[in-house]
């Protein structure tokens, strides 16, 4: 059996834990730099509030209705889901972390035990444990688990847990859930579908396997369809390949000089390996895209990405910076507007032992490099985030007092939360 | 106090036999990491999923010997029973008092502050009311960290 957990409206759920008031009204989180909503509460989602509404629409869409509006905060989304996870791990054989918000879980040698029941109680662990509310699916393939946590999203009566247990479960579910809806198969295949006459999983999986093969020509909807039959065939490697982390924004406008843009590039890059040291990992490749603003097509355009292997794969801050900031000077042109850039770390591994190249640092410059790095994490996070940053992460923008801006404030947050599970100064008040 | 509790480990095979006594007012933990070094998170902190801190602001419960300024550590996995000191989110923020359940069947139940000075807070309305999280241990720290 497989299963998968996943939060309800993962943002707005986090976002509740520490404001249990907004329960039952409605909440959108934004995204990056405060463009458009990307988490909604139910409430929102009954309003009319679709994903993706730029932020400035929605008082003029809906000024009678009082939404709360925040911010994305993923500092506090990261340690909240990260505290599901590891409540997932203690009851589970095994589990893989699908995203954020999503963990499939496999739980070969718990069949002697009441699975549903077992679903429904872990759910009111959760919600107790950590105030995020899951929906748990559980069938034989992953497909169908997806298919099932919808199902237990959508009705109440499952009590947060639904079970595809049986063939009469299974043609059940496949008889109400729209093709598109199926996880793996993507818009444009659900909307050849469509033109074929095929609307739900049920008219898919009536289908002849030789059709899909002759249809698609695809090993990944062919495994789909055999999934929705009840087979067990996407393999697990399928779902391991997203392991990088990114760092991008779009920037507060646009930028043309080499100087501010290397300034942004270099505070993406520290961010990526403070996120490598919290997960005890270390990476080996670092990438660097940038690109002009699409929507004006007034402008000339310009879109690169490179990347840049370590000799020694690292977790420490100066040499990604470095790397990144040589990556950057390498696809950098004069003469264009750029709207974003980010910083992807690849080739991800666990922290120790690394693999010591001769040519690279000697064994006592990386132990010199990782003290640094632990009292500079020390530091920001007692006196809060860019108490202390390398040379080229500083802004020379200057704020209110005159002192250099800093990266939080560089980007746009108007609403966002505070930090109470990863900040001493955001620690929750109790009067 | 003074019952015996078997708390799982993350491993099946450690479970661990943790017997809390009262000696001067404090629990002596009995564990069975024999060669490892004391540790306040692994011993002191049952659930750490379910575990925050929150800063005490005002006197409110100055003669349970809490004051403002002190942390203190709230685990959203107790269960609260009548007279546990308890963080509630109460009409705009949160707020740190004893839990008294003891008018349940009556239709309300009581914030009890441990001042005087301050007054009771009566809750028939469960809506603009919960019981967030238990608190479990206090931390004044007498050096600057």
């Amino acid at each position: 059996m497989y299963g998968i957990i996943d939060c309800d409206n993962c943002y707005v759920s986090c976002e509740r834990v520490f404001r249990p008031d907004l329960n039952g009204k409605p909440v959108v989180v934004l995204s990056n730099n405060d463009g458009c909503v990307v988490a909604r509460s139910n409430e929102a989602k009954a309003l009319g509030i679709k994903a993706g509404t730029p932020y400035f629409q929605l008082a003029e869409q809906f000024p009678d209705d009082k939404i709360a509006v925040f911010s994305s905060n993923y500092e506090l989304y990261g340690d909240l889901t990260g505290r599901v996870v590891k409540l997932i791990k203690q009851e589970v054989p095994a589990y893989f972390r699908y995203s954020i918000d999503e963990c499939f879980v496999y739980l070969d040698g718990m069949e002697q035990i009441d699975l549903k029941q077992w679903g429904e109680a872990l759910h009111k662990k959760i919600h107790q444990y950590v105030g995020m509310p899951v929906s748990i699916g559980l069938a034989p393939n992953k497909t169908l688990a997806k298919m099932a946590s919808h199902f237990a999203k959508k009705y109440q009566g499952y009590r947060h847990c639904c079970m595809i247990d049986s063939d009469e479960k299974r043609i059940k579910a496949l008889q109400l859930y729209p093709i598109e809806d199926v996880w793996g198969i993507g818009r444009r295949y659900a909307a050849k579908l469509n033109a074929l006459g095929v609307n739900t999983a049920y008219d898919f999986a009536q289908h002849h396997e030789g059709w899909v093969r002759q249809t698609f020509n695809n090993i990944n909807i062919v495994r789909t369809w055999q999934e929705l039959n009840g087979e067990d065939v996407v393999p697990n490697e399928e779902l391991a390949k997203k392991k990088s982390i990114c760092t991008s924004r779009s920037f507060n406008g646009m930028i043309n000089d080499f100087a501010t843009l290397r300034t942004h590039v270099s505070n993406y890059a520290a961010r990526c390996a403070e996120k490598l040291r919290q997960q005890k990992t270390v990476a080996s490749i670092v990438g660097v895209f940038l690109h002009t603003n699409m929507f004006r097509e007034d402008l000339p355009q310009y879109w690169n990405f490179q990347e840049s292997r370590l000799i020694t794969p690292t977790s420490s801050t100066t040499p990604l910076v470095s790397t990144a900031c040589e990556v950057l000077k390498g696809i950098y042109r004069q003469g264009y507007q750029y709207k974003k850039a980010g910083v992807i770390v690849m080739g991800i591994g666990p922290d120790s032992p690394i693999q010591q190249d001769l040519f690279d640092m000697n064994a006592e410059t990386i132990q010199k490099m990782r003290r640094l790095d632990a009292v500079v994490d020390r530091i920001n996070r007692l006196h809060g985030s860019e108490t202390i940053v390398i040379g080229s992460q500083q802004y020379t923008q200057k704020n209110g007092k005159g002192k250099a801006d800093v990266f939080a404030n560089a980007i746009k947050h108007d609403h966002k939360s505070k930090n109470p599970t990863t900040r001493w100064s955001d620690i929750i008040k109790l009067k | 106090m003074g019952n015996i509790k078997i708390r799982k480990g993350e491993f099946s095979t450690r479970l661990e036999l943790l017997r809390a006594e009262v000696a001067a007012g404090f629990p002596i933990l009995t564990n069975d990491y024999s060669n490892e070094p004391l540790d306040f998170n692994r011993d002191f902190i049952k659930h750490p999923e379910a575990s925050f801190y929150g800063q005490v602001e005002g006197e409110s419960m100055r003669d349970a010997g809490i004051f403002d300024g002190d942390l203190v550590i709230i685990d959203r996995a107790e269960e609260p029973h009548d007279g546990s000191i308890v963080v509630a989110w109460w009409e705009d923020g949160f707020t740190m008092k004893y839990l008294d359940l003891k008018h349940r069947k009556d239709g309300y139940i009581e914030l009890r502050p441990a001042n005087p000075d301050f007054p009771v807070f009566k809750v028939d309305d469960p809506t603009s009311f919960k019981v967030w999280g238990v608190v479990i241990h206090l931390i004044r720290p007498f050096i600057k960290p």
